[in-house]
């Protein structure tokens, strides 16, 4: 049946944007697990890093890879910059204005890339020029391995940081139980301040990594996020491991779902998907079970 | 005082300023421009503004016509029905406003035409007209772009000169895209072409259609299929190209007339070599031929935008420029006193305008400027505009 | 003997009660939280003065088409303001419910040929069932999840409305609705659009109003304080929530209804992310648990973005950094930190005048 010999390569599109979606779900968790706050800008991070890429590259003519590397910079940057500005002056503020604050400074982010890089859309080049790998009748270019290795690489650099070192398991504490953390002497808004800039590093590595592929424009961001954001919370609230089985389960049913329903569904598939998760299983498929406990 | 009570009377203050900003002007031939000067396609239709600056600057200087200056008011609509309607509301009832060129993407323009023929007041529009706008014969809506009729008959003559058999449609789910696939259909198919329109579409937005082509691939392959039309404008274009030259598949590529644009290009990098389509005259204006008033019109408007604003023109560039030279043209051929019906009659009665573009000629029937004639094959050749002729189909 | 006083005292008692009941019925409750709610009050006719008479001192159609859409995001915002504001549940998926009334009115006006006064009730009710199948399973959750939730159906419901193009018209939409009339009074001008939408706005507040004094009303804020503590008292707190979030889901499709009106088209951009974010905004700047205050917020918001867009470009990250300074400098609403300082400011000037007065 035709349908048969197609979905090994809808499985293998699966998998690259599975792997996109991880990259962005691990920001999403290390600023929660540094401090319960949901960063809403966290998929702008994954677009500023692909556009001041391409804005280094064209308008200033450096190398692709020093741009790479100042474009992470200046996004690490920035994302202390939103800590300052907008996370730390609500410190005391309730949820729904936490939302609405990062909403707005995902609104600005994205609003202010279109007033300075214009708004058409921006590509990168592969990595490795156009190879494109055929195994066995499935067609995969280069650069999709480039953003699976990418994002196991992460996921390892993140395992090193909270599980062996003192940073880590400072961030985590901070955030399960401030107050314990506090009388230990360990400053929550400098865990999460940290945090940012850690999120928004991987954010820009993801968004370097994934441009190639497709293009970057100044509405990438929002979509990008929230698909990012429920990987998060499908797999698995507050885990690493998490988030990279909720981006992978989301981005191969997203791919293998198209197979059989009309291709303008496909957004809805993911919402769909973290409504069910939702229903059953609110805090993720390897988070605990109850909804009000304080541990993940 | 009770936080309403404040709330209410910064109400009254702001609402104050605003009457006052809405004071009558005394000025001449007044044009409302209703753009999308934020959202997507921002940068184009800065393009479009900067165009008509320049043009109305210069007919300015020369003194005005019938010596009354001309004056442009932009408004923004952000890409919003709402704001485009309130927009169009706000120029109609300023009784200085002669017309308004409208919007420049097909999703707004049946708000605002509506608006427009309720109104009395010419709407110009942008992008091109649709069928079921056409079938509604309004008399106020005027449409200055390629509209889906002609690009098709130019993309089936394309498809014959290249003696293509089978050609695959993949085209985007918004009605102009509709409407040029099943056009090119039904004329493909008189001249004897076979034309397979996917089920499949697309979004605008939609930044990965590989989904879609791994879908149809089997279909291709199957049916031995020669030419692949991807029948959509914007960004969806060059990364369809990429897609499928990501898949592996090799056949080549017919395109809309929007793939005119150097975006495009860069957007799709290397898998736009060979990429072929209908383009309007501006994209290869200086592979025109020598004979084609177009050719002379494109380079000295190429020249005086270049020394005002520094970069190469390009065929949105062009729009504005014929914009405001049919309007220019329009008024010098009222007879009597310019108002908004003596204009639309003008102008309904404009044969064989020279624009960037081509010839505009409408009619009472007949509401869309450019024919056949105003479209030329382009191939895309080591990242740039190639004109390519065929004998026998010019 | 016992017996007799015991009895006198009980009739007494009774007697007391009654009379105290009956008071009750008639004036406000003093230990209630929200009390400057209850009753009306001269302010409350100085307002409606003002919105019946605002429209006839500045007749530029700008203006009234303005506060038409103020108006209708008013409804949007005191929809929401019960479930968010009174309750501090969040719902990003309210643009949704404005949605599915002004689909619900395009399809039954264009197609089906219903008039628009039914097709405005109609509405109302298919979004309050909507809410119904929606609310019962995701009202359970709390805090993100909620809010991830109503974000995720918020999300699918502008993807189906898009796709079903038979139904909704696709990403055109639906145009040619024709204009809100009752028993042959068209409104067709901005002007009546204003008092149309306003006059549904005044009512549904003086609904809201009765509601908030009601038994409902009051169950509803016991749940908000404490869930634990309302359920203890008997009070059915997940139905609770569900009629709160119904009611807003109502309020929503006749706001739709009135949109679908006024445009005479509907495009599913409209409603987006971005407008449930504005709705919200509206109800968190206007003052959470507060009547008024989201109105206030509606008419501000709507003011804002209108004079913004005249900057263009730069429209949108202003918007964003707006918002983020109310934000901060103003999470209990506008008018809360501006009415402290001007009691502050009034007390003072009234203990120095004591003041004064004692040391004469």
């Amino acid at each position: 049946m035709e349908l048969l010999q197609i979905i090994p390569q809808f499985f293998v599109s699966g998998l690259t944007f599975g792997a996109i979606y991880s990259l962005v779900a691990l920001g999403f968790v290390t600023i929660a697990r540094a401090s319960q706050i949901i960063n809403f800008a966290q998929g702008e991070f994954v677009m500023l890093g692909g556009m001041v890429t391409f804005f280094f590259i064209k308008s200033v003519r450096l190398p692709y890879l020093l741009s790479a590397f100042l474009a992470i910079g200046v996004v690490i940057g920035l994302g202390f910059l939103l800590h300052l500005l907008v996370i730390y002056p609500l410190r005391k503020a309730s949820l729904p204005i936490l939302l609405l604050a990062t909403l707005g400074a995902s609104l600005f982010l994205s609003s202010s890339s279109a007033l300075f890089f214009g708004t058409l859309p921006k590509a990168l080049p592969p990595f490795s020029g156009k190879d494109l790998i055929e195994i066995g009748g499935v067609s995969l270019s280069a650069q999709s391995l480039f953003v699976l290795i990418a994002t196991f690489f992460v996921l390892f650099l993140l395992y090193l940081l909270s599980h062996h070192t003192h940073l880590g398991k400072a961030m985590e504490a901070s955030s399960t139980d401030p107050l314990g953390a506090d009388l230990c002497g360990i400053s929550r808004h400098l865990m999460t301040f940290l945090a940012f800039g850690v999120s928004s590093g991987i954010g820009a590595l993801a968004g370097i990594f994934i441009t190639p592929l497709f293009y970057v424009s100044y509405h990438s961001g929002t979509l990008i996020g929230l698909k990012g954001f429920i990987s998060a919370v499908i797999g698995g609230w507050g885990k690493y491991g998490g988030a990279i089985l909720g981006g992978f389960i989301l981005g191969v049913a997203e791919s293998l779902s198209i197979a059989f329903i009309p291709a303008g569904y496909k957004d809805g598939v993911a919402f769909l998907i973290l409504l069910l998760i939702l229903y059953f299983r609110p805090k993720g498929i390897l988070g605990s079970p109850f909804i009000d406990s304080r541990r993940w | 005082m009770r936080k309403s009570a404040l709330g209410f009377i910064s109400i009254f203050i702001f609402v104050l300023s605003f009457s006052l900003v809405y004071s009558a002007e005394k000025s001449p031939y007044k044009i409302g421009v209703n753009f999308e000067l934020t959202g997507p396609w921002a940068e184009i239709t800065k393009t479009l503004r900067n165009a008509m600056v320049l043009e109305v600057e210069r007919i300015n200087q020369r003194g005005g016509i019938n010596g009354k200056p001309l004056e442009l008011i932009f408004e923004d609509n952000g890409f919003e029905a709402g704001r485009a309607a309130a927009n169009m509301t706000k120029f109609t009832k300023d009784p200085e406003v002669l017309l308004v060129v409208g919007p420049f993407e097909d999703t707004l323009q049946a708000t605002t035409r509506a608006i427009a023929e309720r109104e009395k007041i010419t709407n110009i529009i942008v992008c091109p007209s649709n069928r079921v706008l056409r079938e509604m014969k309004q008399r106020w809506g005027f449409n200055i772009a390629h509209n889906d009729i002609i690009v098709s008959e130019k993309l089936v003559e394309l498809s014959l000169a290249r003696k293509y058999k089978k050609v695959l449609v993949f085209h985007a789910a918004h009605p102009l895209a509709q409407t040029l696939a099943e056009y090119y259909k039904r004329f493909g198919e008189e001249k004897g072409l076979k034309v397979f329109i996917s089920p499949e579409t697309h979004k605008h937005t939609d930044i990965d259609m590989t989904p879609q082509l791994i879908k149809m691939k089997p279909l291709i392959e199957k049916e031995k299929i020669d030419a692949f039309y991807a029948c959509t404008s914007g960004p969806p274009g060059p990364i369809v190209c990429k897609n499928l030259r990501a898949l592996g598949m090799k056949l080549p590529i017919l395109g809309t007339h929007a793939f005119g644009f150097g975006f495009i290009i860069a957007l799709g990098g290397e898998a736009m070599e060979g990429v072929e389509f209908p383009g309007a005259k501006p994209v290869v204006y200086d592979q025109l031929d020598e004979n084609d008033p177009a050719k002379s019109i494109n380079i000295e408007f190429d020249k005086r935008w270049r020394e005002r604003y520094g970069t190469p023109s390009d065929q949105i560039a062009g729009y504005g420029h014929d914009i405001i030279g049919l309007i220019e043209d329009s008024i010098k051929r009222v007879k009597g006193k310019v108002t908004r019906g003596t204009f639309r009659d003008a102008l309904e009665n404009t044969k064989g305008f020279k624009g960037t573009h081509g010839l505009y000629s409408f009619s009472p029937t007949e509401h869309d400027g450019l024919s056949k004639k105003d479209l030329v094959f382009v191939r895309i050749e080591g990242g740039k505009f190639k004109r390519i002729r065929f004998p026998g189909f010019e | 003997m016992v017996e007799p006083v015991h009895q006198d005292f009980r009739k007494r008692e009774i007697l007391y009660s009654l009379a105290l009941w009956l008071l009750s019925l008639i004036l406000p409750d003093p230990q209630l939280h929200y009390r400057r709610e209850y009753g009306l009050r001269w302010r409350d006719l100085f307002y409606l003065l003002a919105i019946l008479l605002l429209p006839l001192l500045f007749s530029d159609p700008h203006f009234h088409h303005l506060m038409v859409l103020a108006g209708i995001h008013g409804i949007l915002a005191l929809g929401l303001t019960l479930f968010l504001g009174y309750g501090g549940q969040i719902s990003l998926g309210h643009a949704a419910f404005f949605g599915i009334g002004t689909y619900t009115t395009a399809i039954l006006t264009t197609r089906h040929g219903w008039p628009p006064f039914l097709a405005f009730w109609a509405s109302g009710m298919v979004a309050s069932l909507f809410a119904y199948l929606i609310g019962k399973p995701l009202l359970k959750l709390k805090g993100y999840f909620l809010a991830l939730a109503t974000l995720g159906f918020g999300e699918i419901f502008l993807v189906l409305i898009k796709e079903s193009a038979s139904l909704t018209g696709g990403v055109i939409g639906i145009f040619g609705i024709p204009w809100f009339s009752i028993a042959g009074l068209v409104f067709d001008t901005y002007l009546k659009q204003y008092y149309l939408v306003w006059i549904v706005l005044i009512g549904l507040v003086l609904f809201t109003k009765n509601l908030i004094r009601s038994k409902v009303g009051r169950a509803y804020m016991a749940v908000a304080t404490s869930e634990d503590a309302a359920s203890s008292v008997g009070i059915h707190v997940s139905r609770i929530k569900l009629e709160a979030f119904m009611v807003g889901a109502f309020y929503a499709g006749l706001a739709g209804s009135l949109f679908a009106c006024v445009m005479s088209t509907a495009t599913p951009e409209t409603f987006s992310l971005n407008l449930s974010v504005l709705i919200v905004m509206m109800v968190i700047l206007g003052g959470m648990g507060n009547l008024y205050g989201p109105i206030v917020g509606a008419i501000f918001l709507t003011w804002l973005i209108d004079t913004l867009a005249q900057y263009q470009d730069y429209s949108l990250p202003l918007y964003g950094v707006i918002l983020i300074l109310l934000l901060i400098f103003f999470p209990d609403g506008m008018g809360t930190r501006l009415r402290v300082r001007l009691i502050y400011l009034i007390s003072y000037w009234g203990r120095k005048k004591r003041r004064e007065k004692v040391n004469l």
